[in-house]
């Protein structure tokens, strides 16, 4: 029983990991695996077919756009766009949080009541509309969408860990360090954040997927990265317009997030059940 | 065993899917209207047997052979649906935990009244009636507004009648409890097996009590099973395994369990461990020969089987009639003579603790833990404090270690005074010793860096080859192999972690260490270990000692004075003889008197 | 017992009020930073300079920013939220005549989600060891992975464009009409009496609510999953066995009302994110709700409808948080202080 699962999270974890991986790969070696510059226009040959419906050639292996523009080479270019804000938005949040997050539950009393309360006038706000009104406000820009998602999603991360934190805050251990005279800073670095690492990197990874999503939805509404960037979400703003007429433009980006994001999740599930093992310890008679 | 007996294990064997055996062939039998103890340390497999009986074994264990009979039914023949019938009509659970057992978001009326429907009482009114009726039996005060409580709302002795009155309801022919006193307080142990014994004569229902108390066992078991490494080593009529016992696993346990009364003697110590699944199931002799101090060659090669040496006395053993000469060791070194120093290692005058509590609206609400406290600890002298929960103990120990603040009164430690003094200056004055060795252990540390984590607050730090050895040293003092040292917490026993707690305090050589329940959960050989432990590094180290601890008999044979506490003041104290053998305050009284029970009788 | 509910309803919406003040201040300040002049956008093109700034001076965007706040604030409290630049009418209105529409959306897609996350959780749970068990996470994790966006396109393929069964556009066939009375289109169409306006109805709400509803719906399945194995775990579920409950007895007489409460904080802590599903939910289907006005008035950056709009969704997030609250409070008796 505990083996199927444990090979199941192997799997996820393997799966996940790979596709997140060549994801990223894509990112950083577009200019070099995409076979066309992305905005190339090639006007006579627009809204053409993927490679295996009718009409299809192989020399546009997913088709073309509304504008003749090779839709492979935009989607790698698009998961450029897509690695260079998840990676940076979700260490940016993950910073930003996990700091908050060690000082709310290592010290508890008013630091706590002022971080916590500072969450949550911020969750009291959907997420998405959050980062679509700071974009309101500072504009358009991969820098804004990236500041736009810390800014937003640091509370995510600031909730679970403080949670974990106070969790190993009540171990023995941490107060015998204090007894020893260790100051809390190196508390903190050396007893508290080793055991919340773990959680740490799961929550990262699933903050990967989300913020591939926030993009796209931005994009989506041209209020992401300026129009002449490719992005996954603004293929699927334009493919929409001529979706009856070429439904392949649409179903591949959105496959692309589909898989981006599902790849991220189940990494992020694997190294949870991976680096956070329950000890169901045999209670011995 | 020929008459009709309402329960009889034969030859019970549980598994692993590996094939490692937990249960080794257990045999046992109970006869109508007794209460059968089966004594066993942890490891032994005890609560396996509850839950072989009731088909509720855990996911990956299974019975690989042997029969268990419920008053002539084969319940391993049973199907799940028959089997399950019988529960709660005809066998009774009492559990462990009173606190989790029972559904907090239920009423304690809708969980009984639920079970009564169960049993066959048709209306609403009947089973509130006769639920009144159970809880009066049981001795709870009104019951009918009981009914209308969450489980959250009672105490845990209060929880432990509700669950053995919906034990008994049903008059079952058998109840099962599986240690249902461990999590209580001494003084409502006390009361909680007074119960189960009066409930069993009032319903004439057989009783499997299971526990590690041998004391426990005496007092209310008209016959005792002793369970060693998965197997039935003695079995017989209480009274005369814990006095005379025939089998020296049972002799043994009997002389590592601190008296109250009687001679003050030395605790058998047992060198190694109980074999664990893994080993018992290649072994081909018995399996207590590693250990048994009068093993011999037949002992390793030959199992022997449990035989009747006298009517109703059954042992395994080669030569049962040896028993009586396994006996404490002399000790080599010289009477336990040592100087007491003259200055305080701690003074506290007046000294209390008020906790401040503020709810959402800003008041303030005060919480007086601990009261006008007035004691010394001289140096070198090893002081007890006796009480239960709520007494305000750990709220001392924290002050004293510095983990709370002082709030009214002085609390001088090493002479220096704890409200004015700089904290860094108490670092190597006064250590504690946790009681939970899972959590004062960091799980992702080895133990050599565990051991001298005491040296990483210092500014100058060791060489490698220094450290290596104050490793092999503090290891050394506490009796543990220096290989321990590269291993990592969760690799070790409940008591080998609890001597690396010992260790760790020690690094810092302060001159008070304050053992915080160290003993308390831990198998009785291993606290054996740990007590005399405390009495060796006592003649060496010249520390002085604060052990808190719920167990009398515990504070007796280790400590010289003790305190005792209640309810946040220190309502007698004093030497620790006089104190136990003639308590003044009734506070006292009624501890010592919970304590004491059959009593077992020490000594060769 | 209801005495004590309202209690804590009270004391959490009490709780509330300063951090909706907060929140608004702090969106007021957000949007005040823009590069973009109101007076401006609410004149049209052709307006001259003077009378750019004469509309200024009238808006008070002169002033500074806490005397802006406080006449906004004034104002609104009073039930003036300012006039829509875009639309040229009372933000009051503008905001009021969508709301419906979006509520009933967000309803609908909670009572959906909820009913498929509790199937969902409930039917994994009790396939547990089996493969259907891991099937079921699996699924769950691939529909995760589907945001509502996302869900609401490919269902606009799959259901509008390859197999045309449901409407894609609007809120009812064109044509028709229904006479509003309370605003709900669903249950106006009722009370038309009328069948197949009903009908019309539903199908265009259709795809919407499902998409909406199964994005949210697998962190349901997740949390009943998760809570349920916790809850078998304690020791009072072992304890009904050894009393001979069987397995039904024990999921739904037991379990459940334990295993329910994170479910139950769940809802209310998420309930935030359908109102964030709905801006693109809405646009993508043409829906005419709350959110589909928000996107077009933060493309044209229509301030005192942006305004408006995040303190719907706002005050909405913060009530249903009480809300949650105070069914936890129901659920869980040791939070009564007993």
């Amino acid at each position: 029983m505990m083996g199927r699962n444990y090979r199941f999270a192997d799997l996820g974890l393997f799966i996940g990991g790979s596709f997140a991986a060549l994801v990223l790969i894509c990112g950083i070696f577009a200019p070099w695996i995409a076979p066309y510059h992305p905005n190339d226009q090639e006007l006579l040959y627009i809204l053409a077919p993927p490679v295996w419906a009718e009409g299809g050639t192989a020399e546009h292996l997913f088709g073309t756009d509304s504008l003749g523009r090779d839709t492979l080479s935009r989607l790698i270019y698009g998961a450029r766009t897509a690695m260079t804000v998840a990676v940076a938005a979700s260490f940016g949040a993950m910073l930003l949080g996990a700091f908050f997050a060690h000082l709310a539950g290592y010290f508890g009393g008013w630091v706590d009541w002022i971080i916590s309360r500072t969450v949550e006038v911020w969750l009291s706000f959907p997420p998405v509309v959050l980062s679509m009104l700071l974009i309101t406000g500072l504009g358009i820009g991969i820098d804004k969408v990236i500041l736009a998602i810390v800014l937003v999603d640091w509370t995510r991360f600031c909730r679970v860990l403080r949670s974990e934190v106070q969790v190993v805050r009540g171990q023995d251990y941490v107060a015998f360090a204090r007894l020893i005279g260790l100051s809390h800073p190196r508390v903190i670095m050396k007893e508290i954040f080793p055991a919340t690492l773990p959680m740490l990197i799961t929550l990262l990874s699933l903050q990967m997927g989300i913020s591939v999503v926030v993009e796209a939805i931005l994009s989506f509404v041209a209020m992401g990265v300026p129009s002449d960037v490719p992005a996954w979400g603004q293929m699927i703003a334009d493919a929409r317009i001529d979706m009856y007429y070429a439904p392949w433009g649409l179903a591949v980006p959105i496959f692309a997030i589909f898989l981006t994001v599902l790849s991220f999740n189940l990494l992020g599930d694997g190294l949870r059940r991976r680096l956070d093992p329950r000890q169901s310890a045999e209670r011995g008679a | 065993m020929t008459e009709r007996q309402v329960l009889r294990i034969r030859h019970l064997e549980i598994a692993l899917r590996t094939g490692q055996r937990i249960l080794n062939g257990v045999e046992l039998g109970i006869q109508p209207g007794r209460i059968l103890g089966v004594i066993g340390e942890s490891g032994a497999g005890k609560s396996m047997i509850g839950s072989a009986i009731a088909d509720t074994l855990p996911r990956g264990l299974g019975i690989s052979g042997g029969a268990i009979e419920f008053d002539g039914l084969t319940l391993t023949d049973m199907t799940a649906r028959t089997r399950r019938s019988l529960l709660g009509r005809d066998i009774g659970f009492i559990p462990q935990e009173p606190m989790s057992a029972l559904n907090p978001s239920l009423t304690i009326g809708h969980q009984i009244c639920h079970h009564l429907a169960r049993i066959g009482l048709r209306t609403a009114k009947v089973r509130r009636d006769r639920a009144v009726e159970l809880f009066a039996e049981v001795g709870l005060d009104r019951p009918q507004a009981l009914l209308d409580n969450y489980p959250h709302q009672l105490s845990g002795g209060m929880l432990q009648r509700v669950l053995i009155a919906m034990a008994f309801a049903s008059n079952p022919r058998l109840v099962i409890a599986d240690e249902p006193t461990t999590a209580l307080d001494v003084t409502i142990q006390k009361k909680v097996v007074e119960l189960i014994a009066r409930t069993r004569e009032a319903h004439d229902t057989s009783v499997l009590f299971i526990t590690h108390d041998l004391q426990l066992a005496a007092e209310i078991c008209d016959d005792v099973s002793v369970l060693y490494a998965g197997r039935i080593v003695e079995t017989g009529a209480a009274r005369r395994i814990i006095n005379a016992p025939r089998h020296p696993y049972s002799r043994c346990l009997n002389l590592a369990t601190p008296n109250l009364k009687g001679r003050m003697a030395r605790l058998m110590i047992l060198p190694g461990t109980m074999p664990g699944p893994v080993e018992r199931t290649g072994m081909k002799g018995c399996e207590f020969a590693t250990r048994c101090p009068i093993a011999e060659g037949l002992c390793r090669t030959a199992r022997p089987p449990l035989a009747e040496i006298a009517p109703g006395h059954w042992s395994a053993c080669h030569w049962p009639e040896r028993t009586g000469t396994v006996a404490v060791p002399k000790a080599a070194d010289a009477a336990e003579g040592f100087v007491l120093g003259s200055a305080p290692v701690l003074r506290a005058k007046g000294l209390g603790k008020a906790y401040r509590q503020h709810d959402w609206l800003g008041r303030v609400r005060e919480v007086q833990a601990l009261r006008n406290l007035d004691f010394e600890i001289r140096e070198g002298e090893f002081v007890g404090i006796v009480g239960e929960s709520g007494s305000g103990k750990s709220s001392l120990t924290k002050m004293i270690v510095g983990l709370e603040d002082v709030t009214s009164g002085v609390l001088e430690v090493a002479g220096l005074d704890r409200a004015t003094a700089p904290r860094a200056a108490f670092f190597d004055k006064v250590q504690l010793v946790f009681q939970d060795p899972q959590s004062a252990l960091n799980p992702r540390r080895r133990i050599a860096s565990l051991v001298t984590q005491a040296l990483e607050g210092r500014a100058h730090a060791l060489s490698k080859a220094d450290q290596k050895a104050l490793v092999t040293e503090l290891l050394g003092k506490v009796m543990l192999p220096p290989d321990v040292a590269g291993r990592f917490p969760d690799q070790l026993s409940g008591g080998q972690k609890q001597r690396v707690n010992i260790a760790r305090a020690l690094c810092s050589n302060p001159r008070l260490l304050i053992a915080d329940e160290i003993v308390s959960g831990l198998d009785v050989s291993v606290q054996a270990q740990i007590l005399e432990l405390l009495r060796a590094l006592r003649r060496e180290a010249g520390f002085s000692l604060l052990l808190v601890s719920h167990d009398l008999a515990v504070v007796r044979h280790v400590c010289d004075r003790t305190l005792v506490m209640c309810k946040g003041e220190i309502v007698e104290q004093g030497p620790v003889e006089e104190v136990f053998s003639n308590p003044l305050h009734p506070y006292t009284r009624e501890l010592v008197a919970a304590a004491q029970g059959a009593g077992i009788d020490g000594g060769p | 017992m209801i005495l004590a509910i309202l209690r804590v309803i009270g004391r959490r919406l009490l709780a509330i009020v300063p951090v909706f003040a907060v929140v608004t201040v702090l969106i007021f300040g957000a949007l005040r930073i823009l590069p973009v002049d109101p007076a401006q956008m609410s004149l049209p093109p052709s307006a001259t300079i003077e009378q750019v700034e004469a509309k200024r001076e009238a808006m008070g965007l002169n002033r500074p920013i806490w005397e802006q706040y406080a006449i906004w604030a004034k104002g609104a409290v009073a039930g003036d939220l300012g006039e829509s630049s875009q639309y040229r009418m009372s933000t009051v209105d503008v905001v009021l005549e969508r709301l419906p529409a979006t509520i009933e959306l967000v309803v609908s897609a909670l009572i959906f989600a909820v009913c498929v996350g509790m199937a969902g959780g409930l039917l994994i749970f009790t396939a547990r060891g089996t493969v259907f068990e891991s099937v079921g996470l699996v699924v769950t994790s691939a529909v995760m992975a589907l945001p509502d966006f996302l869900l609401a396109l490919l269902f606009i393929l799959l259901f509008g464009v390859l197999i045309p069964i449901f409407p894609v556009n609007g809120r009812l066939d064109p044509g028709m009409q229904v006479p509003s009375h309370t605003g709900f289109l669903l249950i106006d169409a009722m009370l038309t009496g009328d069948f197949s306006i009903f009908i019309s109805a539903v199908e265009h709400i259709a795809l919407p609510v499902m998409a909406l509803g199964l994005a949210f719906s697998p962190t349901i399945v997740r949390v009943l999953h998760a809570s349920l194995i916790n809850t078998y775990q304690q020791s009072y579920i072992l304890q009904a066995r050894l009393r001979g409950l069987n397995g039904r007895e024990i999921l739904f007489g037991q379990a459940l009302k334990n295993a329910i409460l994170p479910v139950v904080i769940l809802v209310g802590t998420q309930f935030g994110g359908l109102f964030g599903g709905t801006l693109l939910v809405e646009m993508i289907f043409s829906f005419p709700g709350l959110g589909n006005l928000m996107v077009k008035a933060m493309q044209l950056a229509d301030l005192s409808v942006i305004m408006a709009i995040a303190l719907i969704y706002c005050a909405t997030t913060l009530i249903f948080n009480s809300v949650a609250d105070a069914l936890a409070y129901l659920l869980n008796p040791r939070l009564r202080n007993g």
